[in-house]
């Protein structure tokens, strides 16, 4: 079942322009001249109940846009947009009591009370009835583990400990979509595989659609099925994680170690990313040469002790999306 | 029937604020107690400056008592606390605007403006709220009608106290930062209710009987403690569900117009 349906939407802002200097200033006081700019261009996409979906793109391509026009929070200029049935725009209260939102940016904690009164005036907003409270909140503390920290205030939490607090915040409600801009903005890797695990959890126990963009690649190569990369306003790809993965890029990474001293590898495709006496690490490009080329090259001193073949990181395959729409051939 | 269950759930979304934001407060056990005993010395001195006054002056100023004036006080400070003590978060839709951390009460299944002017208070206002109920009680005693009229004076005055500042606040959508426009309006405001009405004519006395209503805050009320009116009972009362209802609907305009941002917060 579809739960977002985005057609051709459109948001563009307009802004004051301004030439350098001071007598510009006074000029653009008397007669300002405005711009519009198009922050989300004639996009259209759609998301699947229970679907996790990577939403990528660099700062100021349109992520935060889009997002806040999928929750109600901006009113689209063209296009149209329907989240769980409703229009965000026209029906803002109705989506809200279905859907949680984790803006990295912006805390639904109160900063001076411990999180648990925070809990409870969310429960009251969001009119979760009090047994099924109760319930949820011992659930979401456990698998949480902020048994610890609910009588503590936000003040004094560590960040990672307060993202956890704010993501079991927004699941009070049990809501059908998980909007997350940014969660694992400024956490160290432990915690943030945490947080990546417990998105994975809540999508598999309850079906919970999760909407999230993220800058790292980590994130969207961990838990995401569905990429969707946004340049400039536009979509500029959408694939399943795998297929970007796999196919996108023709790249693999070889890593070898020698028994013996070996010479810097020189072939066409292959980039030597390190290269010491005894290891090398290699980028190849296999439409230019085959593996089995660059492995029998390697290997033909019969002094390989051990050789490891691995995927590019997410992050160079995203980079490389974005370097070649930056040419205009995506 | 739709009105009543939204009445209702505001009504419990004001409630648990209250609450909230009390214990957010006394967190900080001294400097709550500091706060409120500070702000009604405070007070307390303005009473002083009135006393020499009329001392100076003979029995009236501008057609005004002593007592008079002190319930001008009375009522302005209580209003004036109550409005801090419930909406004091009205003061900072301008900053919500342009930090774009309004989005945290769009996200929410809630009405937005009664939503953003529950979310905060003033430990101070206790003081001024406290302060105007013992001011009258003892320059005025204990008169049914006068605290009847006061306790209605005090309610529609935290209202229209804070319907001022969510109009001139909303500004913001349309200008940009309107920060500084509402305390300046809100700072008249407070002038103009202190003082006698017919020191005040021409444009002044329009505005103080329209966009920038003191005159309904206290002068209003004092008249029908002097003199009881029922159609001036009416107009008071007509006006001030007007002006909340002008307010709202221009918060809500502009509401269109809002852009969001990506500050960097916390909420505080």
């Amino acid at each position: 079942m579809r739960c977002i349906e985005v057609k051709d939407l459109t948001k563009t802002f307009t802004t004051k322009v301004k030439q350098e200097g001071f007598k510009q200033s006074l000029k653009s006081m008397i007669k300002p001249e405005y711009a519009t700019v198009e922050a989300v261009s004639n996009i259209s996409f759609t998301v699947d109940e229970g679907e996790i979906m990577a939403f990528i793109g660099p700062n100021g391509a349109g992520k935060s846009t889009t997002i806040k026009m999928l929750t109600g929070i901006l009113h689209p200029t063209d296009g149209s947009i329907s989240v769980l049935g409703l229009d965000p725009a026209k029906k803002r209260r109705q989506l809200a009591a279905q859907i949680g939102t984790v803006f990295g940016q912006k805390s639904q904690l109160w900063f001076h009370l411990p999180p648990t009164d925070s809990f409870r005036l969310l429960a009251d907003i969001y009119e979760v009835p009090k047994d099924e409270y109760t319930s949820r909140l011992n659930y979401l503390v456990e698998m949480f583990d902020i048994g610890d920290l609910l009588k503590t205030p936000v003040r004094k939490l560590s960040l990672g400990q307060r993202v956890r607090c704010e993501i079991a915040a927004s699941l009070l409600h049990q809501p059908k979509i998980l909007f997350l801009d940014e969660p694992t903005i400024g956490l160290d890797v432990v915690v943030k595989q945490k947080i990546r695990e417990l998105i994975l959890h809540i999508n598999k126990e309850y079906n919970t659609t999760i909407f999230l963009t993220s800058h790292d690649a980590g994130d969207i190569e961990k838990i995401c099925k569905r990429a969707m990369i946004i340049d400039h306003g536009k979509i500029v790809l959408d694939e399943s994680v795998k297929k970007l993965k796999y196919d996108y890029l023709n790249m693999k990474i070889i890593s070898a170690r020698f028994f013996e001293k070996q010479k810097p590898v020189s072939m066409d495709g292959v980039k030597i990313i390190k290269s010491t006496d005894y290891a090398a690490s290699l980028h190849v490009d296999t439409e230019k040469v085959s593996i089995n080329e660059v492995i029998s090259m390697i290997s033909k001193d019969g002094n390989l002790a051990d050789i490891t073949i691995n995927d590019p990181p997410m992050e160079e395959i995203i980079l490389d999306i974005f370097k070649k729409t930056a040419a205009g051939a995506p | 029937m739709f009105m009543y269950t939204e009445a209702k759930k505001i009504l419990r979304l004001f409630t648990r604020y209250f609450k909230l934001n009390l214990s957010s407060q006394m967190e900080y056990r001294a400097s709550f107690l500091v706060q409120v005993f500070g702000m009604a010395i405070n007070n307390a001195t303005f009473i002083f400056f009135w006393w020499l006054a009329f001392g100076v002056a003979g029995e009236y100023i501008a057609g005004y008592t002593f007592k008079d004036i002190m319930f001008l006080w009375a009522v302005t400070s209580s209003a004036f606390g109550l409005a801090h003590i419930l909406f004091y978060n009205v003061h900072r839709i301008s900053n919500l605007i342009i930090t774009g951390e309004l989005d945290t009460f769009l996200l929410q299944p809630v009405p937005v403006l009664p939503n953003i002017l529950g979310a905060g208070t003033s430990v101070s206002a206790w003081g001024d709220l406290v302060y105007g109920v013992v001011l009258l009680a003892i320059v005025w005693g204990l008169s049914a009608k006068v605290w009847i009229i006061f306790v209605l004076a005090v309610m529609l005055g935290a209202v229209i106290f804070t319907c001022v500042n969510i109009l001139a606040h909303t500004l913001t959508f349309y200008i940009g930062n309107a920060e500084m426009i509402a305390s300046t309006v809100f700072e008249f405001m407070i002038s103009f209710s202190i003082y006698p009405d017919k020191i005040f004519s021409g444009i002044v006395r329009i505005l103080i009987y329209s966009l920038l209503p003191a005159a309904f805050i206290s002068h209003i009320p004092l008249r029908l403690v002097k003199d009881f009116n029922i159609g001036t009972l009416a107009i008071w009362l007509a006006f001030a569900i007007g002006f909340l209802v002008l307010s709202f609907v221009f918060f809500y305009r502009g509401l269109r117009k809002y852009e969001s941002g990506n500050l960097i917060v916390t909420r505080m």
